[in-house]
């Protein structure tokens, strides 16, 4: 895979000035990874919360990084975790599970605090929402991101071939519930 | 695929006003409180105590071996005399006389015949076997 020319720039400064290097990091990926994160958990609470420790995750093993993998996958590996993990802590403590979200979701009119989209928006979510975890990650990635399978592989550790086939099912069970609705 | 294309892919949520400038200076804030780990030594590195002292006890042991073979006596077994190969034919040739050749040769070239078998029937056999007929002819 091709690593960009900021992801070099920024491997380099981080041999030479390592703090200077994790802020451009920071402030060149927030926005990406929030928003990967934010799909993922639904509410921005916990999505800034899962933010702020990929970020303190990734400065403490910035060590680690190593340059044949792209500092993005890097990140949204370590995203994804955190991620999954927030969401398993949810289910555990059985604080706010999915399907409380999914209903806040079907409720949420157009124009709330934390929601920004119209009636199609709140059915896919809602239709997403439904997917198996590993299926809605793969949906989001290709979906939103439009994140290469190839990219995708190297983020979760699995073959393209069955992201393709998680995605194209993952499509096919979100249009027949957006068809049920 | 149809449903789907008439959704946009724009994410659908809201944050809060200024939220990206505040989270960056945040987590960068923390951070810098934070510690980075260091990376663990390398297993060799960490092997290298151990893997000195095994290396002194393997050249103890290999010099201690070779002093043994250089200052004990041993028994000596007396070298083979160094033969060319036509010296070597030519021992052995003089040390075979003419009957003993005779002796060895004698059943190979003396025919001997299969009891209740034929010729035509081994002629057959040998017809079978794709060998050459004038072959045969000329061996019979």
């Amino acid at each position: 895979m091709k690593i960009s020319e900021q992801d070099k720039d920024i491997i380099q400064l981080l041999k030479t000035d390592v703090n200077r290097g994790f802020r451009i990091i920071v402030e060149s990926y927030s926005r990406r990874l929030y928003w990967h994160i934010r799909r993922l958990v639904i509410l921005h609470e916990d999505a800034d919360d899962a933010l702020q420790n990929t970020f303190i995750n990734a400065w403490r093993n910035i060590g680690e990084f190593r340059n044949e993998s792209a500092l993005y996958t890097w990140l949204y590996a370590i995203a994804t975790n955190e991620a999954l993990t927030l969401i398993n802590r949810r289910n555990r403590n059985s604080t706010v599970s999915l399907d409380d979200i999914r209903s806040l979701l079907a409720n949420s009119a157009e124009g709330s605090t934390w929601f920004d989209g119209d009636e199609a928006q709140i059915k896919l979510q809602n239709a997403i929402l439904r997917l198996p975890e590993k299926q809605r990650i793969v949906f989001n990635l290709r979906y939103y991101d439009e994140m290469p399978y190839e990219e995708m592989s190297k983020v979760l550790k699995t073959s393209e071939g069955a992201l393709k086939a998680s995605y194209h099912h993952a499509v096919k069970k979100i249009e027949q519930i957006l068809g049920s609705d | 695929m149809k449903d789907l294309e008439k959704i946009t892919n724009k994410s659908p949520f809201k944050v809060p006003d200024n939220y990206f400038e505040e989270v960056s200076n945040r987590i960068i804030s923390t951070a810098a409180g934070s510690e980075m780990q260091k990376k663990p030594a390398r297993f060799h590195f960490r092997m290298r105590p151990f893997m000195a002292i095994a290396a002194s006890f393997l050249i103890l042991a290999l010099l201690s071996y070779t002093a043994l073979r250089i200052f004990l006596p041993t028994e000596k077994t007396p070298a083979m005399p160094v033969l060319s190969l036509q010296e070597f034919s030519e021992t052995i040739l003089y040390d075979i006389d003419i009957y003993t050749l005779e002796e060895g040769i004698e059943p190979l070239a003396s025919y001997e015949r299969i009891p209740d078998v034929s010729d035509s029937d081994i002629i057959d056999y040998l017809i079978l076997e794709n060998i050459d007929l004038n072959d045969i002819y000329e061996n019979l």
